[in-house]
């Protein structure tokens, strides 16, 4: 699948050498372009591990919640309530300001149609886009580039996912670049010159026949220039933005840079484990409240650290599926269906819970068992990708799925 | 499952790409002629059969396999028994907890639970004085800790009351549901702490390897210790006035200047001893008193010291002084030192490769709860005993392992009718027999119920696969099935128990069958087991799977199928398994030479042995494998790790890798020593560049590089700025096992 890549690539760098650095990337070091800040963007997290959509935004006002989980519950006087019917998890709290100004949205009852309770099998199809079809071998993130215009840079990094691998998610014809670490992206040292054991890898791998490595090696050389002209290591986070310690906040500061320092991202990813709670999940506080502090005090400082940068973001937040309505008998909670998505950014009409709630009574679960679902997942995305990327074709996007623009909740206006 | 045509299809397009910038694909233009060729000549043969079973060749090794007859190499692989391993076990002589049981690793190595019964006097202080300093420190950190959160909690208390004094009374009912709840939520995140990895994102990154205290100076700054607090403040047992009253949370200047004091005290007492003979040193740590032995083991952290202060000590004052600072990290180190060093140095290859295909298909984490007590047996007893064994026997092993038990949860598993959710005691009155009455409220009890985490994945992940045609309905009676597979005590490293309390009563039904009751409940277990071992899909799975490894990431079906049918008349023996598939023609076939991307264990691994290098301490080599998305022991989904080339080539991964080959043959790479200059051959004169680099080209890839790749270095060594200097042997090397080629296997 990395194969497709190289074509595209390929007659970009045919022509351009390979120590030759393109004139685009000498604009983006000196700012000649502003191009990029006017760039939309989507940025995608994935909670892996199948998060509890029923304890992050908490249905207080049904009683069938609170008789469900009696020892996991969050009692209706610590949530933080959003509209009488719905609350926050006490551990949301970086999420509140962004609900009251109206930059974030929630999509309850949402996720994929597929009835898989395998988180390997269910990710797959998050990531593929095409839940219940294990053939398709792209990601819907990378497609969603396919009939993007391209940036006037037509930057190595339109996409990016932050982490050692590239994701599912985006991987496919369009070029994308993985990267652990903002500072370690380079080979042989930081130096403005590339080293000659740098110059010597970029021929090798440029001349490649090895389909696999020669794409993902163009992509990776084109990314180190690029990166050393606009050296992001300028661009430290606003005051205001404080990130947590650990993967998930380092990622996103790193985004945040890079968003920062014009480098023309278009699309990113990012994700966050430590979700699968059989046991113990906690209630107000415990292991889900741990994770959902990382995981809001991360978009949090996020959303501050873009600042203006904001206005053309949109961050859309899913998981595989979510978890049983009822605790288990080890005060934790097993493999569900429906969950809950949050939808955070400039154009996004916030304060408000989207989608229609299936309800908990016994009759109202899906299989008697789990949160129904009313909102498929690509409904979210496409809307997404549609009104705020601008990619209309969405039969490419999500093959095999009728996204009609009627249908969307209409959260971005 | 991905469509080939298609990839052939764009492979063509990129072929035409690549003609047309003129650059002719030599490796491709091979492999397009001779598909499904077998390989050309024992040469070959030799170096894909050690491409495959090993961790890569070593200098030597394509020699030696020729010499044997690469058929009858293959052969006494199949049978580690009969391969004498001296070289790997003295390597691994130096780590003992690899010998010791759950149990003394929980007694010896104790984690904050342990150390807080000593501490409670409910356990007895050890008199041996090597286990004594060990938990003399960890006591004294623990007080800390709790002084602090106490601390924290008084103040936080005064901010309350003096917020609640200005603020209107909620109702008084409402506020004291609210403390209860809390107390109650408390209580469980409590037993979450000890249940659960803390921070599962963290523990991904940096689980293994920063936790020595041998860990570099960049890792000490990562993560900064306790703070240093002054013995004899230590000592008091509380809080001096100044700290309890200052309001600020920044330490005084006096603070400050106490605590330089004491880390100077403690640095000039570690250079004082550093001037004895190692054995006086050590005996001069055990004789010091609790207070000195804190203060040493702090002054020791991070400071990069402790490598000088361990010098010539024999391995147990070693590991003493070490799990000193970081008990439970020491556990931890050596398993994963232990397990690159053998698939570095050991002569039973293929068992190696083996043992952590196996431990990857039944996957544990090792953040998760008291998982390290454990994997040290459960990779060597479970995984590594029988790697070439029966499938069922595998299979059972693990299912009653503590660690698995833990891992997925299955210890707590309890069945919804069981005498222990129904409140039945346990010894009733011997007065007859009569009916007890049930208690209404045993069952609203928590941890009184049915989790079906194991049973999910025991029939998508270690036997059926996802495919293997069961419902919702099939994963919670086999979660039924396996109610009392518990484990006793896990925090104290105790083992398998079945205890019949837990058990579900009645008959469950699995995938149509029934599985009827009998006896206390134990033997229903063993028979699932069976059932699933026996499975044709089982047995499909499990050969695509090795197929996966051993062939490609597309393995022909033809192969599968054949190796599927040696799974069912040989009864699951993975050997006649694994004997099918290296003397397929798939296995030779020219298409499947080199078509394996390595994982970064594959590689870190392949670069050492390529190179036959010397590894005095395995972690900094550990942590480059962290760096390349591959944490030891650290997968945290029960899937494990993935053996296609999708999942590790990326940009950073790239990167990483060229960083480290770079790194590695230039000596840079702390405890490994790399000899570039003799494995180029004898010192050639430095206009030899050209020379030095073909004599690589055959020791570290056996020649199979592209004519790109070679004119790519070439090149570099004719422009090299300074023709006096061309570039040295350890860099030609590094730019070979940075190269596309030497990604492969």
């Amino acid at each position: 699948m990395i194969t497709r890549r190289i074509f595209l690539r390929n007659s970009a760098l045919a022509v351009v050498g390979t120590a030759a650095v393109p004139s685009f990337l000498t604009r983006a070091a000196f700012g000649a372009v502003d191009a990029g800040t006017r760039n939309k963007r989507l940025v995608v997290i994935f909670q892996r591990g199948a998060a509890d959509g029923l304890n992050i935004v908490v249905p207080h006002a049904e009683p069938q919640y609170y008789a469900m989980r009696p020892s996991i519950n969050i009692p209706r006087n610590a949530v933080l309530d959003l509209d009488g019917r719905f609350g926050l998890h006490p551990a949301l709290s970086a999420f509140q300001p962004l609900w009251q100004q109206g930059h974030l949205a929630i999509v309850h009852a949402a996720g994929s149609p597929d009835t898989t309770r395998s988180h390997f099998d269910a990710q797959d199809f998050m990531e593929s886009g095409t839940p219940g079809v294990k053939a398709t071998d792209d990601g819907w993130l990378n497609r969603t580039l396919r009939n993007l215009p391209l940036t006037p840079q037509n930057s190595p990094f339109r996409a990016i996912a932050l982490g050692p691998s590239l994701p599912r998610i985006l991987s496919g014809a369009e070029p994308a670049v993985a990267m652990n670490n903002i500072n370690d992206f380079s080979v042989g040292g930081k130096n403005p010159k590339p080293s000659p054991a740098a110059l010597a890898f970029e021929a090798m791998y440029d001349h490649s026949s090895d389909s696999v490595l020669h794409g993902t090696g163009v992509e990776t050389f084109d990314a180190v220039k690029m990166l050393k002209a606009a050296n992001p290591a300028k661009y430290t986070p606003n005051p205001g933005a404080i990130y947590p310690k650990g993967r998930f906040g380092d990622g996103l500061r790193q985004l945040a840079q890079l968003i920062k320092a014009n480098l023309g991202v278009q699309v990113a990813f990012a994700d966050i484990g430590g979700w699968d709670n059989h046991v113990n999940e906690g209630a107000v506080e415990g292991q889900l409240a741990n994770v959902l502090t990382d995981f809001s005090q991360s978009l949090a400082a996020f959303w501050t650290d873009l600042g203006d940068l904001g206005e053309d973001t949109v961050v859309v937040t899913m998981s595989e599926f979510g978890r049983t309505a009822r605790e288990n008998g080890n005060r934790g909670t097993d493999h569900g269906h429906a969950n809950v998505m949050f939808v955070l950014g400039g154009p996004v009409q916030g304060g408000r819970v989207y989608g229609r709630w299936p309800g908990l009574d016994q009759s109202q679960l899906y299989e008697g068992r789990d949160l129904a679902l009313t909102t498929d997942f690509r409904q979210v995305i496409g809307e997404a990708v549609a009104r705020h990327m601008g990619n209309k074709n969405l039969a490419a996007v999500f093959p095999g799925f009728d996204n009609q623009p009627a249908k969307f909740l209409r959260f971005l206006g | 499952m991905r469509p080939s045509l298609r990839k052939v299809a764009l492979a063509l397009v990129s072929l035409a790409a690549l003609v047309s910038v003129g650059a002719v694909p030599q490796l491709l233009a091979r492999k397009k002629v001779a598909a499904g060729d077998p390989v050309a000549n024992e040469h070959k043969r030799a170096v894909q059969a050690l491409n495959r079973l090993t961790f890569g060749p070593r200098p030597g090794d394509v020699q030696q396999v020729m010499a044997m007859g690469v058929d009858r190499w293959i052969d006494l692989q199949l049978h580690p028994e009969r391969i004498p391993d001296s070289e790997v076990e003295s390597r691994l002589a130096a780590f003992r907890t690899l010998h010791m049981s759950s149990k003394e690793i929980a007694e010896d190595f104790p984690d904050n639970q342990m150390v807080k019964q000593v501490m409670d006097g409910k356990r007895p202080m050890p008199s041996d004085p090597a286990k004594r300093a060990v938990y003399q420190v960890q006591i004294a950190r623990l007080q800390e800790k709790q002084e602090e959160k106490q601390e924290k909690k008084q103040r936080k208390n005064e901010d309350a009351k003096a917020e609640a004094g200005t603020m209107v009374a909620s109702p008084a009912s409402d506020s004291a549901k609210t403390a209860e709840e809390l107390a109650a939520a408390a209580a469980a995140s409590a037993d979450a702490a000890c249940n659960a990895p803390t921070n599962l994102a963290d523990t991904n990154s940096n689980s293994m390897g920063a936790s020595s205290m041998l860990a570099s100076n960049s890792d000490a700054i990562a993560n900064p210790g306790v703070p240093h607090v002054s013995p004899i403040l230590r000592d008091m047992g509380t809080p001096t006035n100044e700290t309890a009253t200052a309001p600020e949370m920044k330490p005084s200047a006096t603070d400050d200047a106490r605590r330089r004091e004491d880390r100077l005290y403690a640095d000039l007492k570690i250079q004082s001893l550093l001037d004895l003979p190692p054995d006086q040193r050590y005996k001069k740590v055990l004789a010091m008193s609790a207070d000195e032995q804190v203060a040493f083991a702090d002054s020791l952290r991070g400071h990069g010291k402790a490598q000088d202060f361990l010098a010539g000590m024999a391995p147990k004052q070693k590991e003493t002084l070490l799990a000193m600072n970081n008990p439970q990290g020491l556990v931890a180190d050596e398993l994963v030192q232990a397990k690159l060093l053998r698939a570095i140095y050991s002569d039973r290859q293929l068992e190696e490769v083996m043992t952590d295909f196996w431990f990857n298909h039944f996957n544990i984490f090792s953040g998760k709860g008291p998982e390290r007590l454990f994997l040290t047996n459960y990779e060597q007893e479970v995984i590594r005993s029988h790697a070439l064994g029966k499938f069922e026997d595998l299979l059972v092993a693990t299912a009653k392992s503590p660690a698995m038990l833990f891992y997925l949860d299955n210890w707590l598993s309890v069945g919804p009718d069981s005498m222990r959710a129904l409140g039945i005691p346990a010894h009733p009155a011997r007065n007859g027999p009569r009916r007890f009455p049930t208690n209404p409220n045993a069952k609203r009890k928590a941890n009184n119920g049915l989790n079906e985490n194991y049973g999910r994945e025991l029939l998508e992940l270690h036997t059926l696969s996802v495919n293997g045609g069961y419902s919702q309905r099939d994963v919670t009676e086999v979660a039924k099935v396996f109610t009392g597979w518990t484990i006793d005590k896990p925090n104290d490293g105790g083992g398998f128990k079945y205890d019949p309390r837990m058990h579900e009563p009645g008959p469950k039904f699995v995938l149509g069958h029934r599985i009827k009751p009998k006896g206390d409940g134990e033997d229903e277990g063993r028979e699932l087991l069976h059932m699933l071992a026996t499975s044709p899909q089982t047995a499909h799975f499990i050969s695509l799977k090795l197929a996966e490894r051993f062939v490609s990431d597309d393995p022909p079906p033809a192969l599968v199928d054949r190796m599927t049918k040696t799974f069912e008349k040989k009864k699951g023996d993975i050997r006649e398994v694994l004997s099918t598939l290296f003397h397929s023609p798939e296995f030779w076939a020219n298409t499947t030479y080199r078509a394996k991307v390595k994982t970064p264990l594959e590689f870190v691994a392949s670069a050492v042995r390529a190179t036959g290098a010397d590894v005095d301490d395995a972690m900094p080599l550990v942590r480059q494998i962290a760096n390349m998305g591959m944490p030891l022991y650290a997968a945290q989904p029960p899937t494990g790790y993935s053996m296609k080339a999708e999942t590790w080539v990326s940009s950073s991964a790239l990167l990483t890798r060229m960083n480290f080959a770079l790194g590695f043959t230039a000596g840079k790479i702390r405890g490994v020593k790399v000899d570039t200059p003799q494995l180029a051959g004898a010192a050639p004169a430095p206009s030899d560049a050209l020379l030095t680099l073909s004599t690589l080209e055959a020791k570290l890839l056996a020649d199979d590089v592209s004519k790109q790749t070679h004119d790519s270095i070439a090149a570099q060594i004719e422009s090299s700025t300074k023709p006096a200097r061309p570039p040295d042997a350890s860099i030609i090397a590094g730019l070979l096992l940075g190269s596309p080629e030497f990604q492969r296997r």
